[in-house]
């Protein structure tokens, strides 16, 4: 019993010191640096995308760098994210390109990564400025402008209708940062073109749900023109209700450009949706992790492509 | 409208029961459309109408399947999850293998029945309890709907729609089916010996037991059962969205037993009624259309929905304490 007690207290120091500082890289000085990328959940196809990107863009250049890859549970285990951004401080990664699952819940925890030595690039959901702002935290962001992308779609909708006519908006979880991004990208561009927003409510991301809520919106709405969704999920879902209504006459829009959405952006179903370059993104934040590591440059934002895609860019 | 129930109660009081029994689901039901026929303008119409039977049968269907677990008292909460497993395997059937329509429900329908055998086995087998088993099962079934599906959405478009296209007397094929199951679960609850069974092993399984009761063969059967009709709206959901989701159901579990205990079906075993589930349903598939087209937004959609489900509730529970008196 004593014994334990001793050897746990001898050993204090060096687990403090472990945690506080970067690993030592004495004989790993050679190799090449360790970069841990976490995701938010590989339940989502975007994600697994994003994943599948990553490897292989590592497998092109196994010999530069290694490849952590990790992802959470569902998109609200965000405890969980910070668990796993603690586990990849312990292993003394070199960098952590990552995917935040809340802007805000995320923070203190990288600010520990970053104490501890380590680089940390932001890429996909951004981190909230203020927050870090406060925190006295630089910490580069990749990724595309949501905003942006919707705002594109919506302003091809508003080409194929008239100033008046009535739209409706089936957005993400209402707290997440894309979602909220989406939205407005939707409705500066409705504005713009003097559509009327008769209705906005959420479809949580989901099929079924925002095929409820489009069944509901068009119920109540039968001169509507178009429903814009924050993603594809919930375009099929939009569409499904539609056909079951027996309204062809409504345009749809979606947002990711995933594998299911093609048929009917093929058939007209579906106007457009807009695609981000999932497979890409991850690829850009190693890239610029790497870097950031090998130059020692002063971290910047970097903006990645977002593209409108519709039956044309299939053929 | 019975309740199966073994408490052995008056002519005149079961009487009385029988006829107060779901007059507070019929109330609050009636209050629930009359609000939105209101506060919407399309509300009371008859596409409105279509669009509820269209959206209700996966709903209904598991429902009777969850009214037979709980009143065996069991509790299933993986039905989500294998809901979204089973439309996986017939997404991945007719999209990944050019199997025809019938194998891959087949394929689906012995999923969902496969899951409740699992279910079922461990439950009766072993005495473990079936929150925990069923959990368990949930977390499994979901990992499943991922592999089978590569975690991505299977678009299986026209050929899948002919299901919920087929019109039977007016009716949507999947909700004439959703309708056939109701009644069939209502006459094996009420009149068959599997069905007092059943009532008998949830009220007191010890007692049913020594009564001569094969009470594990009746669990293991129950959630055998549920699973196959969870196989089954499956077919119907997938035919519903012309696609595949392997998020699909998360959160669905609640719903079912929300509906079925609001319509007065009890926890703790022995007592329910599949038709009273129908109310329980109802209810629900009507709040959840009735705020969509009144355009509610998500926080307040959720506050209203949480007050009906105890609102509900209390109401049962007043009108039992009266017809108990």
């Amino acid at each position: 019993m004593w014994m334990r007690i001793l050897v746990t207290a001898a050993m204090l120091p060096w687990l403090f010191a472990g945690c506080g500082q970067p690993a030592p890289s004495d004989g790993a000085s050679t190799q090449r640096p360790r970069v841990a990328l976490v995701m938010k959940s590989l339940a989502n196809e975007f994600f697994k995308t994003m994943e599948e990107g990553a490897k292989a863009y590592h497998a092109e250049h196994a010999d530069t760098f290694d490849l952590i890859t990790n992802g959470i549970k569902n998109e609200e285990d965000i405890s969980g994210q910070v668990a796993l951004v603690e586990q990849m401080i312990a292993r003394g990664v070199d960098a952590i390109v990552i995917a935040p699952a809340d802007s805000k819940a995320l923070i203190s925890v990288l600010k520990r990564a970053q104490n501890a030595g380590i680089t940390v690039v932001n890429i996909d959901n951004r981190l909230d400025e203020a927050v870090l702002a406060g925190d006295g935290l630089d910490i580069p962001f990749v990724g595309p402008d949501n905003r942006a992308g919707a705002r594109m779609a919506g302003e091809y909708l508003a080409g194929k209708l008239q100033a008046g006519d009535k739209v409706a908006i089936i957005g993400g979880i209402p707290s997440a940062f894309n979602a909220i991004q989406r939205r407005l990208g939707f409705e500066d561009a409705m504005k713009a073109a003097k559509l009327d927003i008769v209705a906005s409510q959420s479809g949580n991301w989901e099929m079924a749900k925002a095929n409820q809520v489009a069944s509901g919106i068009i119920n109540e709405h039968p001169d509507l023109k178009a429903i814009l969704c924050a993603n594809d999920s919930m375009v099929l879902g939009a569409v499904a209700a539609l056909r079951a209504a027996g309204r062809d006459d409504v345009l749809t829009v979606g947002f990711d450009n995933i594998s299911a959405v093609r048929d009917l952006l093929r058939d007209g179903h579906v106007l457009c949706t807009v695609d981000q370059h999932g497979d890409q993104l991850a690829v850009f934040g190693i890239q610029y992790a790497l870097e950031i590591l090998k130059k020692g440059t002063s971290p910047e934002d970097q903006e990645t492509p977002v593209d409108l895609i519709t039956a044309k860019d299939l053929q | 409208m019975t309740d199966t129930s073994l408490q052995n109660d008056g002519l005149l009081r079961r009487i009385l029961r029988a006829a107060a029994g779901p007059l507070g689901m019929v109330l609050a039901l009636g209050a629930l459309v009359l609000f939105f026929a209101f506060t919407t303008e399309h509300f009371l119409t008859l596409v409105n109408l279509r669009t509820i039977a269209n959206q209700i049968p996966t709903l209904l269907i598991v429902g009777v399947g969850m009214t037979f677990v709980l009143v065996a008292g069991g509790i299933d909460l993986s039905v989500g999850s294998v809901l979204a497993l089973s439309s996986a395997v017939l997404g991945a059937c007719m999209t990944q293998t050019s199997m025809p329509l019938a194998a891959a429900m087949l394929a689906a329908l012995a999923t969902g029945l496969a899951c409740g055998a699992v279910n079922g086995f461990l439950v009766a087998r072993w005495r473990t309890p079936s929150f925990i088993v069923t959990l368990g099962v949930l977390e499994a079934a979901r990992g499943g709907a991922y592999l089978v599906t590569n975690s991505q959405t299977q678009y299986i478009g026209a050929r899948i729609e002919r299901i919920a296209e087929t019109s039977l007397l007016g009716f949507s094929l999947p909700f004439a089916v959703a309708l056939a199951v109701v009644i069939a679960g209502h006459v094996t609850l009420t009149r068959t010996r599997f069905g007092r069974h059943l009532a008998a092993t949830g009220y007191n399984e010890e007692v049913g037991r020594l009564c001569g009761i094969a009470t594990r063969r009746i669990q293991f059967a129950v959630f055998a059962l549920c699973g196959a009709l969870t196989g089954l709206a499956a077919i119907v959901h997938t035919a519903r969205l012309s696609a595949a989701d392997p998020n699909a159901g998360t959160g669905f579990e609640l719903e079912a037993i929300a509906a079925v205990v609001i319509g007065g079906t009890s926890l703790t075993g022995g007592r329910g009624s599949v038709l009273r589930t129908v109310l329980g349903v109802l209810i629900i598939a009507v709040l959840g259309s009735g705020l969509a087209q009144a355009g509610v937004q998500e926080p307040a959609k959720r506050l209203i929905t949480g007050m009906v489900i105890v609102a509900a509730v209390l109401l049962d529970r007043f009108r039992k304490q009266k017809s108990d008196a």
